[in-house]
């Protein structure tokens, strides 16, 4: 589906649940957001996955400088402009201000102040230990008596368990169209979708995966594949374009909107267990060791998991892959540490490219270039 | 800059504190290898807990330079062995006095030296910094902390990471191990809200730390020296209280405006780490509310009553240091505030709670949740809080380039200020010392001219 009658549904989608009474919650935030608690409280949880442009990002700067992170602009952006395609916007009930980064903090309070949208409170704790397991139950104890005030009656845990079942289902249905050897750009945008409208998409994934089982490629040969890591290719950006365009295919999106989002399924075991819901979210969130917002290890776990890829690949094919760590301008999480998980990379045989970028439209023959000097590298 | 040499030499408490803060290799070199003790590199108002152990040493790593003027200071500094610093500040002040012009120079130069110095210092460590590969979208603090570690961590036996709301802060943390992997990290989480026990888990947390400085230490912590230390330390906070609001606020200054905001500035580095030594640095600052009292009482000084109270901030992170001499000549004076605003000047509550654990981790929740934490609403309540209480004419807002964390919060701040306060701001962007001075002196000779 294009984007634009993927913007078109979504609106239709989003205006149907509303008719039908469902709340609408946005956030910014990349990770352990638990959104299972706002569906089971009828809630929809709509992630801002939107990728931005020049116009939008210069929306933002009434509000922020623009020395601030190019995603966190264009969702100001987005609630500054209202631009025609994103009207459904205007349908947002509440927003969730969490600290998955400072800009995170800082859009999303802006966004809620000055576009009158009512706030709700998710933060999450920067190292990890077993006090930042024992706080995070307490924000997840805060954040149920934050919905429950707005549905006016009390979250039970059936009715959680049933979502977390249906959210893991979504998942699990994720990883494996993950697992399926699509081109890059097909994947992706079936995961966009799917993201976006969560679990009510199950059964379209489920058609694509059984509708393109037989039409894997196999062209190992021909292309250049490449990990891509960093910050997410969001909806309507054409970064992955630009990749394929110049010989290359993702073959795996390690990033929030890809593997680290499917990857956090419960097992089997974990849900027949007798872990209270909030247990199983805090196991969830003891094991997300990849959280590119936990410190002081994530790097590390980062870059051990990425060596493993790298590995089983080689295996298969006697080749190394390529790692594109894709950098939006001035996001703190994957600037900061970038020549070490490069420097850190290339000893173990990986090229990476660093590629740092906004989203002017400007820098996309920029792009283009180190794109394909970095593919003709790899072998 | 020779303007405040005059001013200065007469605060030995001025003199004393700029020679610990700039000349303080030595004496970090002999704790280390002489007295065996271990350098912690900290940086932000982190030290405290390290003062609860008699042989860890709090260092904020730009100390352990070499500053190009230390020579001249290291000679005041064994003069003052001798001497007394009370009695070299008194010489040097009838040196001055009686105007011999070569003594005069190195006069000068001592003065000069500490600001430029430190300055220069500063940029060499954000080269370094980005030598080292951090982006230049950073902030200038966190390239200049870059630049410090790799120039001097093999210096330290560990660093004391405490983490904060901002995501780059956390993340330059994490990287430190990549500058030196040897070097212990010693990590102290600061839960983002005061909700149910949290404040119990900060406690653990700290206790943790405790634990991990323990075993660097080769001593137990004790309850005590940390609970004498708090003691210390929470009357440096009002000592510096008072020169903000005693003196700052008040309309004839012991110096001129330039000299006192050169003070808040020294201050505002020296905090940080309390140039290795808590007690020497009380005694310092507590003289220094005396000498300025004295200077008062007496009526040396000036009287700026007609120079408009400007404060300027977020400053901790990054300033152009000539701002407060461009405002001194448009016709203001320029406060330095900073940690009030972000409550690091508060009490550690040790007289309500005999647990110095307890009682510091309800110091840093306060700093959380009313200062530097995840609110910005809170933190812009608190800039007006002290505005206010400062009863100043006008807010120059330093937006530091890279800055995503305290810097972003203007946008809320100017609509507060124009609503709550009804006073003019201004935002200046700062990059790197000495790089937009032209600017800097436009923007703020627009802003004065508000005043006229």
């Amino acid at each position: 589906m294009d984007i634009p009658n993927l913007l078109s549904d979504f609106s239709q989608f989003l205006r149907e649940k509303k008719q039908s009474g469902v709340k609408i919650a946005a956030f910014l935030a990349h990770d352990n957001i638990p959104e299972e608690m706002m569906d089971a409280c009828g809630i929809f949880p709509l992630r801002m996955m939107f990728g931005g442009n020049e116009e939008l990002m210069n929306a933002s700067h009434d509000y922020l400088p623009p020395s601030t992170c190019a995603f966190t602009q264009s969702c100001i952006g987005l609630f500054a402009n209202k631009p025609s395609k994103y009207r459904f916007l205007e349908l947002v009930d509440y927003f969730i201000v969490s600290n998955h980064c400072v800009s995170d903090i800082c859009g999303s309070e802006i966004i809620t102040k000055y576009f009158n949208i009512p706030r709700l409170n998710f933060y999450v704790t920067y190292t990890k230990n077993e006090n930042s397991e024992k706080y995070f139950r307490l924000e997840l104890e805060d954040f149920k008596r934050q919905l429950e005030d707005i549905i006016k009656s009390k979250l039970t845990d059936d009715k959680l368990y049933e979502s977390i079942n249906k959210f893991n289902k979504f998942k699990q249905k994720l990883l494996e169209l993950n697992s399926l050897n699509l081109i890059g750009s097909k994947k992706l945008r079936i995961i966009q979708e799917a993201m976006l409208f969560g679990p009510s998409y199950h059964k379209k994934l489920t058609d694509f995966i059984e509708n393109n089982r037989d039409k894997q490629i196999h062209q190992v040969d021909t292309l250049k594949n490449v990990i891509l890591t960093g910050c997410s290719i969001f909806i309507s950006d054409y970064l992955v374009d630009l990749i394929e365009d110049a010989g290359g295919n993702v073959v795996f999106f390690d990033t929030w909107i890809g593997n680290h989002y499917f990857s956090q399924v419960f097992s089997k075991e974990e849900l027949n267990s007798s872990l209270s819901p909030y247990d199983l979210f805090v196991q969830r969130y003891k094991k997300n060791i990849l959280s590119d917002h936990s410190v002081p290890d994530f790097l590390d776990n980062k870059i051990a998991q990425l060596v493993k890829i790298n590995n089983s690949y080689k295996k298969k094919t006697g080749k190394n892959l390529g790692v594109i760590n894709h950098i939006i301008k001035f996001c703190d999480h994957f600037s900061m540490l970038s020549s070490y998980f490069k420097e850190k990379l290339q000893l173990d045989g990986i090229k990476v490219l660093n590629l740092e970028r906004d989203y002017s439209g400007s820098n996309r023959g920029q792009l283009s270039t180190r794109i394909e000097a970095y593919l003709e590298m790899l072998e | 800059m020779s303007l405040y040499a005059d001013e200065i030499i007469r605060f030995s408490s001025v003199l004393k504190m700029s020679y610990n803060l700039i000349a303080g290799r030595d004496e970090l070199k002999r704790k280390k290898l002489r007295e065996k003790k271990h350098l912690i590199s900290v940086a932000l108002p982190f030290s405290d807990l390290l003062f609860g152990f008699p042989n860890l040493i709090p260092v904020f790593p730009i100390r352990m330079e070499v500053f190009k003027v230390s020579k001249y200071l290291s000679y005041l500094g064994s003069a003052s062995s001798i001497l007394g610093w009370d009695n070299v500040s008194k010489i040097l002040g009838y040196v001055k006095n009686a105007g011999i012009e070569d003594v005069n120079k190195v006069i000068d130069e001592i003065i000069e030296g500490v600001i430029e110095t430190l300055n220069e210092k500063y940029n060499e460590m954000y080269d370094i910094g980005v030598e080292r590969g951090i982006s230049s979208d950073f902030c200038f603090a966190l390239k200049t902390l870059v630049g410090m570690h790799v120039s001097k961590m093999k210096n330290v036996s560990a660093t004391i990471n405490y983490s904060i709301r901002c995501s780059a802060w956390n993340k330059y943390l994490e990287s430190l191990k990549s500058i030196k992997s040897d070097v212990t990290q010693i990590w102290l989480d600061i839960p983002p809200r005061n909700i149910g026990n949290a404040i119990e888990l900060l406690e653990d947390n700290i206790r943790h730390a405790l634990t991990d400085l323990e075993k660097i230490s080769g001593n137990s912590y004790s309850d005590n020296q940390l609970r004498e230390h708090f003691k210390v330390s929470n009357q440096i906070r009002r000592d510096y209280k008072t020169i903000i609001y005693e003196i700052g606020a008040s309309d004839f200054y012991p110096c001129n405006p330039a000299t006192f905001s050169e003070i808040l500035a020294l201050l505002s580095i020296s905090f940080q780490d309390y140039n290795s030594n808590a007690k020497r640095y009380a005694e310092n600052i507590h003289q220094m509310v005396d000498e300025m009292r004295e200077r008062i009482k007496k009526g040396i000084g000036m009287d700026v009553s007609k120079y408009h109270k400007i404060m300027v901030t977020p400053m901790f992170g990054g300033w152009e240091p000539k701002t407060h001499e461009i405002i001194y000549k448009l016709g203001g004076r320029a406060l330095y505030v900073d940690w009030d605003v972000l409550h690091f000047l508060d009490d550690i509550p040790i007289s309500s709670k005999s647990d110095p654990v307890e009682a510091y981790a309800y110091f840093l929740t306060n700093a959380t949740e009313n200062g530097i934490g995840c609110d910005n609403n809170v933190l812009t309540d608190s800039y007006v809080r002290v505005a206010e209480k400062l009863g100043v004419d006008g807010i120059v807002f330093n937006q530091l380039f890279g800055c995503h964390s305290v810097s972003n919060c203007y946008r809320l701040l100017k609509d507060k200020i124009r609503k709550e306060l009804e006073i003019p701001s201004i935002s200046l962007t700062f990059n790197r010392i000495g790089d937009n001075i032209e600017q800097v002196t436009t923007r703020l000779g627009a802003f004065m001219e508000m005043f006229k």
